[in-house]
């Protein structure tokens, strides 16, 4: 019998030759990944051919759900989207939160697979008839909302499309999966559909599935529901995320000018507390969310995006734009094109240095020019002029390029990083060194810790590295169950309170005991899947800049972060984790992670 | 190991007080906590307070360590000798300070540990018409000097300062120090309170200028720096209409996090005050 909210299988398909069939997934593989990330990372274990290039035919790449899916708790219509990063080499998922989630659960499966690679441009189509293709030629080449749009008009209601847009088509490496204005972003998952000649994905709702406890769940969603509109979400419900913006920069973790500062002077023009007042249109959610983060802008011209603190640190002061008409242009570019934000303005920052220093031919290229800045999305997406060099991010741009470029190429594992300066948060600099997915924030979390007041934020240590795990193991398990991690202050004992949602959802006997253990299962299959891809210890490390560079903070503090202080706390990590010296576990380990 | 300690003497009689002059209130904290708090805010060493032998002390942060006088009554060299020991392992050089003066700054103790500098083991403030051991920097390598003193029944600083080097900063040396001269321009730091009197007056003036800053969804139409009076973290929040917490932090002048609440503040500071929840 199937557990509660789940259905107990995966659709996988193959888009070379239209055939699909139905993958079990066990009991104790479910109980042991839960859903999302990781049960992603266990299908990539499973079906993902070792040393496979990410944009190959063989490669897969899955869409998963989770048993929360279709419940009533709050912020559960989230999917992910899981494959190996055409951009990293190593395993990558990413969130999204829309209806395409609940529409693709209840085509009766639990994750949608796609392996192979479609003869001409076609969008997969999915429901209670099973999987077929159609032609997607008419919406090659449009922008991922349009072609939404466009399938939506031919399919009719009830349909739901995950799409790409041109940047996924022409190969970019860090192309999005976009729907309804949200985006699984980091990671070039858009590349990888993109080399499978799929325009998008689209799901039709067939069937129903129950909960154990379908009263608890209900109360438990009520419940959540309430706390939901508390003070722990405030910051999102009010400002968005792009309130960290001004509060970044008066802490001096808001990184500029790739990373050669940590404070913008022209941070009060992008602020959220001057936009939200000048430019905002509307507020609004995700499907099944009560908090409502979502903050639409108008930019000029008159059109409206959602915006979000990290689009904006990456295309304003990362490249030294303080323009706001620019930065919303070049997010609305970026949107247009399926392009991550984060990876695309870190890969133009690296770019705007190396013009000064004149590695690159590239006069126009400046810090500071929204212009410019524009120029350069444009060309990334059409992998035209300088575009095609940095179609290939920053890591790849920087091993063509030489000259020294490698050492500031702000990456890890060739993922750009987001908005959190490591030198003055150095729980999020253990975080953003080892996390499976590169320099991320959503996997570790650790700013948490840089922020509690707790730990010297300047002085990383043994307290930063068990708090980095402790948000590691968070994340695993909110991103896997799924629950939107804004939620995450509302509850005040996570592992236990998860656990009891997870047991009205399923049915099983769970505790908090079991999911620490359950996060910890995940976060070392990743590390597994990564060190059977060509993972080498270098790899859990951080750019030449940060390490180099000390910086010196309003306070007159000089934040510095050796490469001594970083191997001291990546050890310590090891230690932590069950690792040897060199961050590998042992067999033992291994053969509890139910991957044969 | 660490370029600074801090030491704060409790072990005083107060006896011209009347009562514990350690437990004394003042805008919100007692003179031991901000005292010692001041020294944390500067300090990447230890903070170690000296008490006499089984003597009550109010609360203190956890991180503050307290050690006792092995002999009571032998005066201030016996707490300077025990708090020398206390951190002679963990810091190159502290600042040693009595209990009783709330208007020690930040400033003023950077600006008289840095006095160690050029090589003297003690930094030796003259202000107010008068010498301030008990508000000066010393070499933690002075610990068995100041011990075989006190075994002598040499119990007076002076008796210390004839065996070592003493760089001797007057007033003008002082406010030679830009931030000191902006921030504590009369020298206030060295003010201490004795009798009844001076706490009267000390009470009677009001707690320093700082600037708080609400950021984000706490700004709540009230952007922008804004000048209070606070002479604690949560006199801070109180004044900026915020409640530090689960929910809410405070950075003090753009460096560290905080939710402490009895965290010192002193003329000039900035309290920004933030999420607690950096998400983006």
């Amino acid at each position: 019998m199937v557990a509660g909210g789940y259905f107990g299988r995966a659709l996988v398909v193959h888009v070379g030759d239209g055939q699909a069939s139905a993958l079990p997934l066990p009991d104790d593989v479910l109980r042991g990944y839960v859903g999302g990330v990781g049960l992603g990372a266990w299908l990539m274990h499973r079906l993902g051919p070792p040393g496979v290039d990410p944009l190959a035919p063989d490669a897969p790449l899955a869409f998963v759900f989770s048993p929360m899916v279709g419940t009533p708790l709050t912020t559960s219509a989230k999917f992910a989207v899981v494959a190996k990063s055409p951009l990293t080499g190593m395993l990558n998922d990413a969130l999204a939160s829309s209806q395409f989630a609940i529409s693709g659960k209840l085509t009766g499966h639990d994750a949608i697979v796609v392996t192979g690679t479609c003869a001409r441009p076609s969008v997969l189509l999915v429901d209670g008839s099973g999987a077929r293709l159609i032609d997607a030629g008419d919406l090659w080449g449009l922008p991922a909302a349009e072609a939404e749009k466009r399938l939506r008009e031919r399919l009719g209601r009830g349909w739901r499309a995950a799409t790409i847009g041109p940047a996924g088509e022409r190969g970019v490496r860090y192309a999005t999966i976009s729907h309804d204005g949200r985006h699984a972003g980091r990671g070039g998952l858009g590349t990888v559909l993109g080399a499978k000649r799929l325009k998008g994905v689209a799901v039709r709702a067939a069937t129903k599935v129950a909960s154990a406890h379908p009263q608890a769940v209900l109360e438990a969603a009520r419940d959540l529901r309430a706390r939901s509109f508390g003070p722990a979400t405030a910051k999102y419900r009010e400002l968005g995320t792009l309130a960290n913006l001004l509060a970044f920069n008066a802490i001096s973790t808001l990184p500029t000018r790739n990373f050669q500062a940590a404070t913008f002077a022209g941070a009060p023009r992008l602020a959220a507390e001057d936009l939200a007042e000048m430019r905002g249109v509307a507020r609004s959610g995700c499907a099944s969310c009560t908090i409502g983060c979502e903050h639409i802008y108008a930019a000029r011209g008159g059109k409206q995006m959602r915006v979000e603190y990290e689009n904006v640190f990456a295309l304003g002061p990362m490249c030294g734009v303080s323009d706001p008409d620019a930065v919303l242009a070049a997010s609305g570019r970026c949107d247009e094109l399926g392009l991550d934000t984060i990876s695309a303005g870190g890969t133009i920052a690296w770019a705007m240095e190396c013009a000064e220093r004149g590695l690159i031919d590239a006069p126009w290229l400046r810090f500071g020019d929204g212009d410019a800045l524009l120029r350069a999305v444009q060309e990334i997406g059409a992998r035209q002029g300088l575009g095609e060099l940095l179609a290939e991010g920053s890591r790849r741009a920087a091993e063509q390029v030489g000259g020294g470029s490698e050492a500031f190429a702000l990456q890890v594992k060739g993922l750009e990083l987001p908005g959190y300066e490591p030198r003055t948060m150095q729980a999020m600099a253990i975080g953003l060194a080892v996390n499976a997915r590169g320099a991320d924030h959503n996997r570790s979390g650790a700013y948490e810790a840089d922020l509690s007041g707790e730990h010297d934020r300047l002085e990383g240590g043994a307290g930063q590295v068990t708090a980095a795990i402790e948000t590691e193991d968070r994340a695993a398990v909110m991103d896997s169950l799924i629950l939107c991690k804004f939620l995450r202050g509302v509850f005040s004992e996570p592992f236990d309170e998860w656990a009891t949602l997870l047991s009205a959802v399923t049915g099983w006997d769970v505790d908090g005991a079991e999911l620490r253990q359950t996060a910890r299962r995940i976060v070392l299959a990743k590390r597994v899947f990564n060190i059977r891809e060509g993972w080498t210890p270098e790899d859990d490390w951080l750019p030449e800049r940060l390490l180099s560079e000390p910086l010196r903070i309003g306070s007159g503090r000089v934040a510095t972060l050796t490469p001594g202080r970083l191997r001291g706390m990546i050890d310590g990590y090891y230690a932590e984790r069950g690792l040897d010296g060199e961050g590998r576990p042992d067999e033992a380990s291994v053969a509890g992670l139910l991957l044969s | 190991m660490a370029a600074s300690a801090g030491i704060v003497l409790a072990g005083g009689r107060s006896s011209r007080m009347g009562t514990p002059k350690a437990a004394l209130e003042w805008h919100g904290s007692t003179l031991l906590r901000r005292v010692a708090g001041v020294l944390a805010r500067v300090v990447d060493g230890p903070v170690v307070v000296v008490r006499a032998p089984g003597q009550a002390l109010p609360a203190l942060p956890a991180q503050v360590d307290v050690v006792e006088d092995a002999r009571e009554g032998l005066g201030p060299l016996q707490g300077l000798a025990t708090g020398l020991a206390a951190t002679a392992d963990r810091a190159v050089a502290a600042f040693v300070c009595s209990t009783d003066l709330p208007f020690l700054h930040p400033a003023f103790v950077r600006r008289v540990l840095r006095a160690l500098g050029e090589g003297a083991d003690v930094g030796l403030p003259i202000a107010l018409g008068h010498p301030q051991p008990l508000a000066a920097a010393y070499r933690t390598a002075l610990a068995p000097v100041a011990e075989r003193l006190v075994a002598a029944q040499r119990l007076r600083p002076a008796f210390l300062f004839e065996e070592c080097m003493v760089a001797r900063l007057d007033e003008a040396a002082l406010r030679a120090d830009p931030a000191l001269a902006a921030l504590d321009p009369d020298l206030d730091s060295v003010i201490n309170i004795n009798e009844p009197a001076d706490y009267a007056a000390a009470r009677s003036r009001i707690a320093p200028e700082v600037t708080v800053q609400r950021f984000g969804a706490l700004a709540d139409g009230h952007r922008g720096p804004r000048l209070v009076r606070a002479a604690t973290m949560a006199g801070a929040a109180a004044a900026a209409g915020v409640a530090l917490g689960t929910h809410v932090v405070a950075a003090l002048n753009g460096d560290q996090i905080t939710r402490d609440g009895e965290m010192p503040l002193a003329t000039g500071d900035t309290v920004s005050f933030l999420a607690a929840d950096a998400g983006g």
